[in-house]
């Protein structure tokens, strides 16, 4: 693999996104779960309100046989808040196809990410990863990463819609 | 005891400040609050802010010995998933200790789940440090799932100089 290139993901990219999303999702075993839809993702990526940013991973199309696919891998992130230090950059997904691993190219978009994060004066990077998926955790501590689930005892809580319809409409103070 | 629930107007930012710094005590963690209320000023009130704010403020004749009334808050920013779409974020959720167990944080978070809904937001997220039980015992409460516990989700950030260090290997522009 000899060359690559990264940029910022376009509105023609959101039919590749959805796709490395699914493939991401089928890699940590919850395929089924990916109900966001390519109108979806072009309305909340590239609309008034962007609720995510992308960076996207292509080989050149010469160096692809049977048509393959140009993108290849992709990031994608947002800005979060810390009352105690400010902006955040949050990694939501970080995916490199099968076949394009062991190159680099993760390497590289996870570098670029640190520049935008330091660019956009956030403070820090952030991500969540499945304990099961040591490949990862190895592939982040490597590289200077901290768990802070083990750290200092950060646990992740999700509340679903049916529970915050029914917070929502409850009675008035 | 009556209380009102309002989104904070930029003049705020004083008493957010104030009870940040008070929650952080609570955590055990008062020296990591860099932030000042100016701070919070240009990142919540500009016009690409990066969090939305509630508070609760109690009447005159309830307010505190130093002479509160703003005696709570919720602080939030939508974040994505690529599985699920908009979501919302609760950072952080406080009311000061006098003015506990009165609905107050009820009231605060039913508002958030209110403003998540009203933005098509899937679900709401937070996490909550192993050793808060009150804290846990009231989100569980409230329908949530421990996802650390449950799909051993971690969280794990890149800080300062690591941050730093894989920022200056990124591809020049």
């Amino acid at each position: 693999m000899d060359r690559f290139k990264l940029r910022k993901a376009e509105p023609k990219d959101v039919p590749d996104i959805l796709r490395l999303i699914k493939e991401l999702a089928k890699y940590e075993d919850m395929e089924d779960q990916v109900i966001l839809t390519e109108k979806d993702l072009l309305e909340d990526g590239f609309g008034d309100h962007p609720f995510y940013h992308c960076i996207v991973a292509e080989v050149p199309s010469e160096k692809q046989s049977n048509n393959g696919p140009v993108v290849i891998g992709f990031a994608m992130y947002y800005f979060t808040y810390d009352p105690w230090i400010g902006k955040l950059l949050y990694l939501e997904d970080f995916f490199v196809m099968e076949e394009y691993r062991g190159f680099g190219i993760g390497s590289e978009i996870l570098k670029l990410l640190s520049h935008t994060a330091v660019k956009t004066r956030c403070s820090s990077m952030h991500f969540i990863v499945a304990e099961g998926n040591q490949a990862s955790i190895e592939f982040y501590k490597r590289r200077g990463a901290a768990d802070l689930s083990l750290e200092e005892g950060w646990r992740l809580f999700k509340i679903d819609k049916s529970s915050l319809l029914k917070m929502s409409s409850g009675p008035e103070e | 005891m009556h209380f009102k629930v309002r989104a904070a107007a930029k003049e705020d930012c004083k008493d957010i400040s104030r009870m940040i710094m008070e929650l952080a005590v609570y955590e055990n963690m008062p020296d990591q609050v860099k932030t000042s209320h100016e701070d919070l000023e240009r990142d919540g009130f500009s016009p690409n802010p990066f969090y939305e704010c509630l508070i609760a403020e109690v009447p005159d004749e309830h307010k505190t010995k130093d002479g509160y009334t703003v005696v709570g808050y919720a602080l939030y920013f939508y974040t994505y998933s690529t599985w699920k779409g908009r979501s919302v974020y609760m950072e952080d959720l406080y009311v000061m200790p006098d003015f506990r167990g009165k609905g107050i944080g009820t009231g605060l978070m039913a508002k958030v789940a209110q403003v998540g809904v009203e933005k098509q937001c899937v679900r709401l997220q937070l996490s909550v440090l192993d050793w808060n039980k009150p804290s846990l015992d009231f989100y569980i409460a409230k329908g949530a799932e421990d996802l650390t516990a449950k799909e051993g989700w971690h969280f794990l950030r890149f800080h300062g100089q690591t941050l730093d260090t894989l920022a200056k290997e990124a591809p020049k522009d």
